[in-house]
């Protein structure tokens, strides 16, 4: 029975000469940090027969107090998506609280191109949940601490130098001293 | 050091053998507590600003490491230093005699017995010297690359992996660095005393 | 169906008219692009502009062309637009990447000339170009620091491990 009902549907659609959206919502990093870029992209497809219009993204589910902006703009408008096409916006953002963060959907609103021109109201997919960390902990994983190393080298060689280079001058002298008296056993 | 050789020791070796108890004089002992605390201290320049551990939040647990280290690295020194004294006063003996000798051609009056017991003690001083040196060097070599190599290779496999999203870098690793900088010292310990 | 193709014959005729106006267009941009990749998978290419040309209404459509790819502009306010891409990271080029805007006739002249033989067409005029720099791209340091000072470190050690066999041989 249900079967049956999800057919007549497909079908219906099929023959209606709208346009559909399916709208995802990517986020495209590895790691999300604390004062560095957040990417947002999201990618319209229209998988219905006719070209959607006056296509509305607005996305309200990153905080002000959370993200600051970098580049690009969370409310868009698109003018036209033929059918078959795709279209994608991309949003770049700098969380500046660390902590987890659920990311969710943003709304999509437009018009099916059919008689009707009503407006259709959509959901994009939802990345999930996400962690922002702290700019220490990326900096711990990914700075090269090259000062810092450089500063542990110039403590660790004293300690190391002035040793050895006792022991090797002790060593030298008297290593020169015996092969001298060999060489002048040989003579 | 074993006792089943001492018979095959010669007179001159067993009379060396008294000055190369593991007991070692204040003045040496001072010098190597000096260097064993600079050397359990410098570590913690390396988990403050490069494995990024809060050391203010765990001020005491860093003290009460870097004395139990000084303890442990002084002892390997001193064990370090008994195996080699031995072995470099052999080495040295010619070249010492000789050296000693020389010094003491003009001088006619002295007895044999005397310029022997100066070279016995110029070796002894040589040996002391070269292995107090040299342990403390081979000590501080082995001790910095266990601390650079486990903190950061062995340490990596305890880090989660990076997860495709949910990626949370945990930060606080401070009790397993802690037990790792112990274990070093008792491993130095152990292995140089069986040595 | 003939009034779909009246529609489109007047589209045509009131793009045409409206280009034709268009000789001094008024265009401002700025762009961000993401420059740390050490945490992105891609890299992420934006540039915002605002659009004005005295024969054009105001909020005319207008589509990009960046590298043999057109896409529409994205709306973002009053005469501003948005142009936004992505790459892969080893894919992304550093230096200055010409994004053509074109309006709605170009943009059909422009799909054409992709579509049709390139030899038959002429170079389709873009209305304005807007340059996005992406500057370099950073993945992170050549050579890792805490491998260097464990080998070196390694290195002392060995060092430090033959002459002391040396001496107890």
């Amino acid at each position: 029975m249900m079967l049956v009902f999800c057919f007549q549907t497909l079908k219906a659609e099929e023959s209606d000469a709208s346009g559909r959206l399916l709208v995802s919502k990517q986020i495209l990093n590895k790691y999300i940090v604390q004062d560095m870029d957040l990417i947002v992209k999201y990618t319209l497809y229209n998988i219905g027969n006719n070209a959607a219009t006056k296509i509305v993204i607005s996305d309200t589910s990153f905080n002000s107090d959370t993200f600051e902006h970098a580049g690009g703009q969370l409310k868009a408008t698109i003018d036209r998506i033929p059918p078959g096409a795709n279209v994608s916006h991309t949003v770049v953002l700098r969380p500046v609280r660390i902590g987890p963060y659920n990311f969710t959907a943003a709304k999509i609103t437009y018009e099916t191109g059919d008689e009707s021109s009503k407006v259709q109201e959509a959901v994009s997919s939802e990345p999930g949940e996400g962690y922002i960390v702290a700019f220490r902990d990326y900096d711990k994983k990914f700075s090269p601490h090259l000062l810092d190393w450089g500063a542990f080298a110039m403590m660790t060689l004293p300690s190391l130098a002035i040793p050895f280079l006792l022991w090797w001058s002790s060593k030298s002298k008297y290593e020169t001293l015996s092969s001298k008296h060999k060489k002048n056993q040989k003579d | 050091m074993s006792n089943k050789n001492k018979s095959s020791f010669t007179k001159e070796e067993e009379l060396l053998l008294q000055d190369f108890s593991r007991n070692v004089s204040t003045k040496s002992s001072a010098l190597f507590y000096g260097n064993a605390f600079i050397v359990s201290a410098i570590p913690i320049w390396l988990f403050w600003r490069i494995h990024m551990i809060d050391i203010y939040a765990s001020l005491l647990s860093f003290i009460v490491v870097t004395f139990i280290s000084t303890y442990m690295v002084a002892l390997a020194y001193k064990n370090t230093k008994f195996v080699l004294k031995h072995k470099v006063a052999v080495k040295r003996e010619e070249a010492v005699t000789r050296e000693v000798s020389r010094k003491l051609s003009e001088d006619k009056k002295m007895s044999k017995k005397e310029k022997d017991e100066r070279i016995l003690w110029k070796k002894n001083e040589v040996a002391d010297y070269e292995a107090t040196t040299f342990s403390i060097f081979y000590n501080n070599a082995l001790f910095l690359a266990l601390v650079i190599f486990i903190s950061f290779y062995v340490l990596k496999t305890f880090t989660p992996a990076v997860y495709p999203f949910y990626y949370k870098l945990y930060d606080s690793y401070i009790h397993i660095y802690i037990y790792i900088y112990i274990y070093i010292y008792i491993y130095i310990y152990n292995y140089i005393k069986g040595t | 169906m003939s009034a779909l193709v009246r529609l489109a014959v007047f589209a045509v005729f009131l793009n045409f008219a409206a280009s034709e106006g268009c000789t001094k267009p008024e265009i401002t941009s700025v762009s961000y692009t993401t420059q740390d990749a050490t945490i992105v998978t891609n890299i992420a290419f934006v540039s915002e502009f605002t659009f004005r040309c005295s024969g054009l209404p105001s909020d005319v459509p207008l589509y990009a062309e960046v590298g043999g790819s057109v896409f529409p502009a994205v709306h973002i306010g009053r005469e501003k637009y948005q142009v936004s891409w992505t790459e892969e990271v080893g894919k992304a080029r550093s230096g200055d990447y010409k994004v053509n805007v074109y309006d709605e006739e170009g943009y059909g002249n422009l799909r054409k000339a992709i579509r049709g033989n390139y030899e038959h067409t002429s170079p389709v005029e873009p209305l304005s170009t807007v340059i996005v720099n992406h500057p370099a791209t950073y993945q992170g340091p050549w050579v890792n620091s805490e491998f260097m000072a464990a080998v070196l470190a390694a290195l002392v050690w060995y060092l430090a491990f033959t002459a002391k066999s040396k001496l107890l041989l």
